[in-house]
């Protein structure tokens, strides 16, 4: 019959017409992010070690870092990450053997200036001579290593 | 009687019907299309040659942007060739898991390939409806891989992640309601008298053309040719499960868009059985794999039934940690060989039906 296609039509639109809207009033309101959501990247400076994993791993050489020697360790200085580049996979993420580097559910990352479009999560400057802490620590390190060392002669001279 | 003379019409590479950056170089008489000349290329990115530079893990991520609809489809081709060059099993639980979510990510193609259908004969009401459903299956995949569409969800040898809690029966409720959406887009699309008049008896496709031209997916089921990888080659756990192929039969615009249709019916069933069988199924959803992964040296060809139809994966190593050559068979590439013949004799609002029944995305046809 003529005309049945679109009273068919216009039954599916009177029905969705009375059904709950989705429409939500960003950014006033906005949508909650799954656990796992692929946001800005958020890097903890503590926990890093400057393995370089994170940027072996990624398929864009998008993360750039730079660091200075301090004692006999590696000092983190600049974690730069250029964000135009970056395909969000998350291989870096996966990489990271110190869970340093995770995402975020920060999803707003535009820029006004293409200058700020690199994402700097690490800036400092080295310091000249490693922590007192350390410095402190190694030494008692050392003594019980020698300690530990003359204990096992002195049992191994028993024995002979 | 009056002399014509024939012309050109550049049809795209900006037209909204054309679905992305694609040209079709139509040669006119009057109204009537005496030829029809794909260009394609400007979406062309490089991938197969980018592969060639990273290593078989960093290749992942550049699978996605081929046919970024149907992405974890994309990611399941290309992992599953890198894992039959390397001889890996694949725990259980990450084949299911790869099962589901490829499903999922078949269903998310098909609905967005049935509402752009709607608005490319005039409905838009049938684009809106169809992005509802579409939404919900994203944030499914959303929650499980973290990304929306182009998702880098596989590894060479599993998954990245197991489910989160709660997901799988997530994803099975919204698999009881899909049915009644699938009846909704029945009732307002493929009822349609405008739609049917429309696609019923355009760009014909015979079962002999289509096997010649080496078509696949909907468009070659559409004229009544039984191949479907999944059932004709079963891969993955694809044996595990019941399902039907479903057919058509004048190899039309309206049986390549029913046969989409027929498809999802099919797709829920498969979604259906995965999470009723996956729960007997608890351990670990990585294979061991080394991090500096080197595949043996040697040539694999595997092809996997993505939303547009036979994906194949031809991956050469010589022994490195980066592929020697990686080449696509994209569907959608191979699909629109045919557009020229499918084309010639109709009118031009035609070419937009025919184009769209083919379901064509130009990351994958451009590569």
């Amino acid at each position: 019959m003529f005309g049945r296609g679109l009273l068919k039509g216009l039954q599916v639109t009177w029905k969705e017409f009375w059904t709950p809207k989705f429409t939500v009033q960003y950014p006033e309101e906005k949508h909650p992010v799954p656990a796992r959501f692929h946001g800005r990247f958020v890097l903890d400076a503590d926990k890093c070690i400057a393995c370089n994993l994170c940027a072996n791993a990624c398929p864009n050489r998008v993360i750039n870092i730079v660091t200075a020697k301090v004692g006999t360790k590696k000092y983190l200085t600049n974690y730069v990450m250029n964000i135009q580049y970056c395909l969000f996979c998350g291989l870096c993420v996966e990489a990271c053997n110190k869970d340093a580097i995770h995402f975020s559910d920060d999803f707003g990352m535009t820029q006004y200036f293409y200058k700020n479009i690199p994402l700097v999560l690490v800036d400092r400057v080295a310091p000249e001579a490693p922590p007192e802490d350390a410095e402190s620590k190694a030494p008692a390190d050392a003594t019980d290593k020698a300690a530990k060392k003359t204990a096992a002669a002195k049992a191994k001279g028993t024995e002979g | 009687m009056l002399k014509t003379q024939t012309f050109s019409l550049n049809f795209g590479p900006q037209h909204p019907a054309t679905h992305g950056v694609f040209q079709i170089l139509l040669t006119l008489d009057g109204e009537t299309i005496v030829k029809a000349e794909p260009i394609c290329g400007y979406l062309h990115r490089g991938i197969e040659k980018l592969a060639e530079a990273r290593t078989y893990t960093q290749v992942i991520p550049y699978t996605d942007r081929l046919d970024y609809l149907a992405a974890m489809l994309m990611n399941m081709g290309y992992v599953q060739a890198v894992e039959k060059l390397a001889q890996i099993e694949v725990p259980e639980r990450a084949e299911y898991l790869r099962v589901i979510t490829g499903e999922l990510s078949r269903l998310t193609s098909h609905v967005l390939t049935t509402g752009v259908y709607a608005l490319d004969i005039g409905g838009i009401t049938g684009f809106f409806l169809c992005f509802r459903e579409r939404e919900k299956m994203m944030d499914l995949l959303e929650e499980i891989s973290g990304s929306r569409m182009t998702v880098s969800y596989m590894r060479i040898g599993g998954v990245a992640d197991d489910a989160p809690e709660g997901w799988l029966d997530k994803v099975d409720k919204f698999m009881d309601e899909m049915p009644g959406y699938i009846d909704e887009y029945d009732a307002l699309i493929t009822g349609n008298e405008i739609f049917q008049a429309r696609t019923k008896h355009v760009g014909v496709l015979t079962q002999e053309q289509a096997i010649s031209y080496s078509l696949s997916g909907p468009v070659l089921r559409s004229t009544g040719v039984n191949y479907d990888l999944r059932k004709a080659h079963p891969y993955s756990i694809y044996d595990r499960f019941d399902f039907e192929v479903p057919l058509g039969e004048r190899g039309d615009c309206f049986d390549r868009y029913r046969c989409r249709v027929l498809e999802m019916r099919q797709s829920l069933r498969i979604i259906k059985q995965a999470i009723e069988q996956i729960k007997e199924i608890d351990g670990p959803i990585m294979a061991k794999v080394p991090k500096m992964f080197k595949p043996p040296k040697g040539e694999v060809y595997h092809e996997i039934e993505s939303s547009k139809g036979i994906l194949g994966y031809s991956v050469v190593s010589d022994g490195s940690n980066k592929p020697y050559r990686v080449h696509v068979r994209r569907p959608s590439f191979i699909n629109l060989g045919y557009i020229d013949e499918m084309c010639r004799g109709w009118k031009v609002a035609d070419v937009v039906a025919i184009l769209g029944s083919i379901d064509i995305v130009l990351g994958e046809v451009d590569c």
